[in-house]
């Protein structure tokens, strides 16, 4: 914070933001250009003179991507809501509570969340197929869990370590017992982390492909990145309903960033950064 | 006294409540996380493939497919009985033999009351037209049952041959069909050791697959922290709009990366694509075709993706560990005269080290086992060039079904995995796991 931004800066940042903006920007352009346009020699103009939405209408009418939507919006919620429950307990014992082993605990967690998908697929395949799971939202949920939970409670835990141990002391002096401490003292401090948490865990299942590839394939249980990369036939590609498509699973991801951003960027860099 | 001993029973409620609170969670990671993982390993020595029934499960001894051998043998059995009324003398002979031999083959199947039991059920339902359960229908032999079994029919299937070549069967097809149905009821123990990494490990396409995941991760990694370490110090200070651009660079961040992959790919279209326009017009490829059907501009292609989604990722964890280190220590050594590139290699560095490493080991671990971007880019192609370990994995797995050589690839990964994980926790220390509680003190 020790320098202010002068003139070039602020070329510099435009340019920056032009740059990592740029895909979506066209992206969003040419949803709205008629079929004609998206290829041949207008396909390099910014703008169209004839805008159109029949590519959305099209996205919505011809593939089951309000179904794809819904999907996904089942899958990573469900998944979010009880990652973060069990995450909530274990997190909480390990960054307050003294026990053995704690160290262990959290290196094991640590380890799975950097265990590579593919090592799992088979096992999980063969399992939920075993079950009759596949084409169904159970069959990626206890999947997610691989992923979510290590990531939950890893987030969790540094949130927990900041609020001050005083507290805990008082509550304790108070006559509190640990489980009053946690919903009375600890919980309500947590809340933010917990949101951030959630977020964080949310954005990982949305946005989850093999898993949702492999097992959900049939067209009623697809989720939004395997629904979308599937729009590509074998001979043509949509690439108008793709970019309508995209531009559709983009806004509430912008309106979510631009409004939980703090949120997000502590999250992110938490367990990062030794403070 | 007494409070020493309430202090201990103290701690033990808490260490039991603890155990208890931590336990649901660690019994559901070890559920789906960690026995997948040994699972995989176990898979990958059998040769455990999902299109040929015989191998649609993991056998470690001989067993035998009752809904098939009842198929087959209570037919074959009638079909001969109608061939024997009406053969001559020297046929009959032949026939009957054979009868025999299938008969002790079926008595020794049923020599075993379990085995007997099972028969019966199978029985049962397949006259009800029902189709038995894989519990039901598999059962075990030993080897030498087994052999037995194998033997028998080979000469049954042997003689039948040589009768319908002589045109000594009324109904040779049928009853040679028959015959050999039996052939394929006996499945054979599917257990192949370390082959598939044997195979796997003297397969070229393996060290194609290996080598392009390290260009990929070794390139889009250094280029990402070059870049990502560059914009954290150019906005490292106060400015206006900068939750704006803080949610900007979240954006490509935020969005599913099989989403963004297919945005690059109509951006790189070799015909409509206007990145690849520009890339031609700047001169970085030929063609703009070149950029997605040539070998070295499929992986610029897809390292330029990854760069472009991660950065962003990687300047805001570089950013939160500038924000760490104190002002003071700049003005003091710009009053010592520190130049800004001392300043940068004294200062700077050295204090971001852990949180390079951090991010540093995320986004190798991320990059290495790199799937969604380049399956929906290239698909791994053109010709392999872009295939990385988990694609190639996948596609053995999920397109020819080997289940085992893929779970060996998958194992390999792992590997690989743990391997750039044990040397960045080397370099880290125990910085990445230490106790912040007892850290503070």
């Amino acid at each position: 914070m020790q320098k202010k931004a002068g003139p070039l800066f602020y070329v510099f940042l435009a340019a920056f933001v032009f740059f990592v903006m740029f895909p979506f920007l066209w992206i969003l352009l040419s949803s709205v250009k008629p079929l004609s346009e998206l290829f041949g020699d207008k396909a390099f103009n910014w703008f169209t003179s004839h805008p159109t939405l029949k590519s959305y209408v099209s996205v919505f009418v011809n593939y089951p991507f309000l179904r794809y939507l819904w999907n996904s919006t089942v899958v990573a919620t469900i998944t979010t809501v009880y990652t973060v429950f069990v995450a909530a307990f274990a997190a909480y014992a390990i960054a307050r509570l003294e026990f053995k082993g704690k160290a262990i605990i959290l290196g094991i967690v640590l380890a799975v969340s950097m265990f590579p998908q593919i090592a799992t697929i088979s096992p999980i395949y063969m399992f939920v197929k075993k079950f009759g799971l596949t084409n169904s939202y159970l069959g990626l949920i206890i999947p997610y869990t691989t992923f979510a939970l290590p990531l939950s409670i890893w987030l969790l835990v540094t949130f927990f370590r900041k609020i001050p141990f005083d507290l805990e002391e008082a509550a304790k002096m108070d006559g509190a017992t640990p489980m009053q401490t946690y919903f009375k003292v600890i919980l309500p401090l947590a809340v933010l982390g917990v949101f951030t948490t959630s977020i964080l865990v949310f954005i990982a299942a949305w946005n989850e492909f093999l898993f949702s590839l492999t097992i959900n394939t049939a067209e009623k249980y697809k989720t939004v990145p395997v629904g979308i990369a599937m729009f590509q036939g074998q001979y043509t590609i949509p690439w108008g309903e793709i970019s309508a498509a995209t531009v559709i699973v983009t806004i509430p991801l912008v309106i979510m960033v631009l409004l939980f951003q703090r949120r997000i960027v502590s999250g992110l860099t938490s367990g990062s950064v030794k403070e | 006294m007494k409070k020493e001993a309430s202090m201990r029973n103290e701690k033990r409620t808490e260490r039991i409540l603890g155990y208890s609170l931590v336990a649901p969670a660690m019994l559901l990671i070890l559920a789906v996380a960690i026995w997948p993982v040994i699972q995989s390993f176990y898979y990958s020595l059998f040769d455990y493939r999902l299109n040929d029934p015989t191998k649609s499960s993991i056998h470690l001894n001989y067993s035998l497919d009752l809904e098939g051998y009842l198929q087959n043998y209570p037919f074959l059995k009638s079909a001969l009985k109608r061939e024997m009324a009406t053969a001559d003398e020297n046929a009959k002979e032949k026939l009957s033999d054979v009868e025999q031999k299938l008969q002790k083959m079926d008595k020794t199947i049923r020599a075993n009351e379990e085995v007997a039991n099972r028969y019966d059920q199978v029985d049962e339902a397949l006259n009800n037209f029902e189709s038995p359960s894989d519990d039901i229908k598999i059962v075990e032999l030993d080897k030498q049952a087994a052999n037995q079994f194998t033997d028998a029919v080979h000469d049954v299937v042997k003689t039948l041959e040589q009768m319908r070549d002589a045109g000594e069967l009324k109904q040779p097809d049928k009853v040679v069909g028959l015959a050999q149905g039996l052939k394929d009821v006996i499945i054979e123990p599917n257990f192949v050791g370390l082959k598939h990494y044997k195979d796997s490990l003297s397969d070229m396409r393996l060290w194609k697959a290996l080598w392009n995941t390290t260009v990929f991760t070794v390139i889009s990694v250094a280029a990402e922290l070059v870049l990502g370490l560059a914009i954290a110090l150019l906005i490292n200070k106060a400015f206006f709009g900068r939750g704006l651009v803080r949610a900007t660079i979240l954006i490509p961040w935020a969005i599913p990366t099989a989403v963004s992959a297919l945005m690059w790919k109509f951006l790189y279209d070799g015909q409509n694509g206007i990145v690849a326009k520009y890339f031609e017009d700047i001169g970085l490829v030929n063609r703009m075709g070149d950029l997605l059907t040539t070998d070295i501009g499929a992986m610029f292609a897809v390292i330029f993706a990854d760069v472009w989604k991660t950065t962003p990722y990687m300047a805001l964890l570089l950013l939160a560990g500038l924000q760490t280190i104190p002002s003071s220590l700049y003005e003091a050594a710009s009053i010592d005269g520190a130049t800004k590139w001392q300043q940068f290699t004294k200062i700077t560095l050295p204090l971001l080290k852990s949180s390079i490493l951090v991010a540093l080991l995320f986004r190798t671990l991320d990059a290495f086992r790199v799937f969604d971007l380049i399956y929906v880019l290239t698909g791994g192609g053109p010709a392999n060039s872009t295939e990385t370990i988990s694609i190639l994995a996948y596609k053995v797995m999920f397109s020819q079904t080997n289940f085992g050589g893929g779970s060996a690839l998958a194992v390999i990964v792992f590997i690989c995995v743990a391997i750039i994980s044990i040397i960045y926790i080397k370099l880290l220390g125990a910085d990445l796991l230490s106790d912040g509680a007892s850290a503070k003190k």
